[in-house]
């Protein structure tokens, strides 16, 4: 069979094996791709997009953390003993038609000590921080757990203060 | 010709079936032939876990991602390592060489234990009075008095730098100074310059001081030689002192920051978990055994040197100094960070080296000499460069190839001599690594190069980056250094004094490093008056002095 490229097929096909062959035993020669990709499929020194997402801690007075209830903000905040908890998570809980949802933007210090969801346990958003010295060591210790519980599922994102310390 | 029609273009016959089969194959070796990256890139796109919470003006707290926001720190390298004394581990009795001794822990701990004796008799050393300063340059004897001081709670005070020397005699003066024969006549003169310090020392010389030396000391000065202080220790019964407690300070580095003096005591825990963190730097299929030997050019008077060589010791390895890693001279001499400082290992008995612990400037000229050395194969070593680099760039390195046996294999043992094949792993440390040298010195020396960031007040890296990492990224001008990559299994860092606008828009957090964690030691002196301590802020953070800039892969980088 004599040698001949006559078909464009042949000619084709012949063409590809050595633009592949050329590939093969000479590889492109640099490491460093011209602009960075931004997924690791499309390369592999990559650089994600965005860096994590923080939430700043900030210092929340009743009055500020009000309208971090569900309903004026999409974002759910609560206090317990002073510490501001994010829990948009918890919507189906904490949300305005969840369970607990007395408790969204507000301190529920009281409470979680007393293990109730009333809405005697708040207080009102004009007064004084709730001291709870009423309270028992077992309640204390009740709220304490709430608040451990609270610290691993969810993300301490503030400090509570009186609403003249700012 | 008559004109074609269709069916014309598109007649085969044979040879389009032939060709058709070699196109599938090359086309199908192409495509499946690529290698498989040493570590996947989506690992690399998640180096370090981040806080979810910040404070305003800093970012967020960043940990190894292997050690996640909720585990604990590794605090130790073994379970059983609680001081300096577990280092030497007693169920590991094969000798390996340290610097040109022969020597196994056992015959360790009996020295060791020998020369604690012989210096609290001959010296007259208190535990928990006296200070005994180490004047010395990298030996065995270094390690043997460190780990005899620490087994009777003196503490020990090393310096980091020669000019520095002066500074401690009068702040801190020590009851006892071990030094080099030949530094001898250079630190009796400083001593009787100091003439107002009516201090008594007592010197114990390591090797043969010189006649002349000997014959200038003074009365007040009693002159004991490292021989006869073994020889006593043995002689007698050896003396018990009660168990350091982990938490005791067991010595003082000082260095100088630019700030002046500043001492960074170092307690058992600190080492214990420095030694955890650099035996964590290497992959686990690579882990440091009895087998490597290691070499370092960082001194041990320094913490991270000093970390270095108890990780040797921890291991079994041998181990030994780099002629630049001699901090303190008879005369001026300018330090080099070159080739033939590599090769002064070579005055040493020990196996071929494995692991190098060594500066930017020794990484740089090993780079440029072994390519140097590659391209006289001028052939050759268009296609093997190229053949690397399209690995590399795939994420995958090897020292096995067929280029290196070719041209890089030869390249390297002229340039390291003999026993260059053996070298498996190289950290660079104590300077910033220009990003331009990264793929270079990975075709060169084909095996994982680790860059990290070292602090005199850490025994450990600061920053490590990943041993599998084979990324290059653009740089923007020559200097810029290489990614230091995330904190350290045990380190926690964040920068501060960063703009809270350009963190919510999404940008690069850029600001001081600070950092915390069970190595980093503890900044002030042993009596807190002359030296200059740091307030610390509350936490326990502390100020490495550098600027920092955090990649959205969690990876750091040093800003110059």
């Amino acid at each position: 069979m004599s040698f001949s490229l006559d078909t464009p097929i042949n000619t084709a096909l012949f063409l590809f094996i050595l633009y592949s062959v050329q590939r093969i035993v000479f590889p492109s020669a640099s490491a460093t791709p011209k602009s960075t990709p931004r997924e690791f499929k499309s390369g592999y020194s990559w650089m994600p997009k965005a860096h994590p997402p923080t939430v700043l801690f900030k210092t929340y007075t009743p009055k500020t953390l009000e309208p971090f209830n569900g309903k004026d903000n999409e974002r759910i905040l609560l206090a317990i003993n002073g510490q501001v908890f994010d829990v948009t998570a918890g919507r189906n809980f904490y949300g305005p038609n969840g369970m607990y949802g007395n408790f969204a933007g507000r301190d529920a210090s009281r409470g979680m000590a007393k293990q109730s969801f009333d809405l005697e346990m708040l207080t009102p958003l004009d007064q004084p921080l709730d001291k709870l010295q009423d309270l028992t060591q077992d309640e204390i210790d009740n709220m304490k757990g709430w608040i451990e519980h609270f610290t691993n599922k969810y993300i301490v994102c503030g400090r509570l203060v009186e609403n003249n310390a700012l | 010709m008559a004109s074609k029609n269709v069916s014309d273009y598109l007649a085969t016959d044979d040879l389009t079936i032939l060709l058709g089969l070699i196109a599938a194959t090359v086309f199908l070796l192409q495509t499946f032939n690529k290698p498989q990256p040493l570590v996947h890139p989506i690992l690399l796109g998640r180096q370090s876990d981040v806080a979810r919470v910040r404070n305003p003006s800093e970012s967020a707290v960043y940990r190894n991602y292997g050690t996640g926001l909720i585990s604990r720190f590794p605090l130790r390298p073994g379970k059983d390592v609680h001081i300096l004394a577990d280092f030497v581990r007693s169920d590991q009795d094969l000798p390996r060489t340290l610097w040109g001794t022969k020597i196994s822990n056992s015959a360790l701990q009996d020295r060791v234990a020998a020369a604690g004796t012989g210096l609290i008799r001959l010296a007259g050393l208190q535990p928990g009075e006296s200070n005994v300063l180490l004047f010395l340059n990298d030996c065995i004897e270094f390690l043997i008095s460190d780990l005899a001081l620490a087994s009777h709670s003196i503490p020990s005070f090393t310096l980091t730098a020669s000019n520095l020397l002066s500074q401690v005699l009068e702040s801190h003066p020590p009851s006892t100074i071990i030094t080099n024969g030949e530094l001898l006549p250079s630190l009796l003169e400083l001593i009787y310059d100091g003439g107002h310090n009516t201090q008594k020392y007592t010197i114990v010389v390591v090797g043969e001081p010189s006649a002349r030396a000997m014959a200038s000391v003074a009365s007040k000065i009693k002159v004991l030689r490292w021989e006869d202080v073994e020889r006593e220790g043995n002689k007698v019964e050896k003396i018990l002192s009660p168990i350091p407690k982990p938490q005791d300070v067991f010595t003082v580095s000082f260095y100088d920051n630019g700030n002046g003096l500043q001492g960074a005591q170092f307690s058992h825990a600190n080492l214990t978990a420095g030694v955890a963190a650099i035996n964590s730097m290497f992959p686990a299929a690579q882990a440091l055994s009895r087998l490597d030997t290691i070499v370092s050019g960082h001194s041990l008077s320094t913490a991270y040197g000093r970390a270095i060589a108890y990780s040797a010791i921890y291991e079994g390895t041998s181990f030994a100094t780099l002629a630049s890693s001699k901090l303190f001279h008879v005369d001026e001499a300018t330090v080099k960070h070159d080739i033939a400082d590599l090769l002064s290992i070579k005055k040493f008995p020990i196996p071929s080296p494995t692991i190098l612990f060594i500066k930017p400037g020794h990484l740089e000229q090993l780079v440029d000499a072994i390519l140097r050395e590659a391209k006289k194969s001028f052939i050759l070593n268009t296609f093997a460069w190229r053949h690397k680099l399209a690995g590399i760039s795939e994420g995958f390195v090897t020292k096995d190839s067929l280029w290196d046996r070719l041209v890089y294999d030869g390249a390297r043992a002229r340039v390291i001599g003999e026993g260059a094949g053996t070298v498996r792993a190289v950290v660079v440390g104590e300077g910033p690594l220009p990003a331009t040298v990264l793929t270079p010195a990975r075709v060169a020396l084909s095996c994982p190069i680790i860059n990290t960031y070292t602090h005199p007040l850490v025994p450990a890296p600061v920053l490590a980056s990943h041993p599998l990492d084979l990324q290059a990224f653009p740089t923007s001008n020559e200097k810029e250094p290489a990614a230091s990559g995330p904190p350290s299994v045990n380190v926690e860092a964040k920068v501060v004094g960063v703009s809270d606008e350009v963190i919510e828009a999404g940008g690069d957090p850029e600001g001081l490093l600070l950092i915390r964690g069970p190595p980093v030691g503890r900044q002030g002196g042993v009596e807190e008056s002359y030296v200059d301590v740091r307030k610390l802020e509350d936490d326990g953070w502390v100020a490495t002095g550098a600027r920092a800039r955090i990649q959205t892969n969690g990876a750091f980088k040093l800003l110059l």
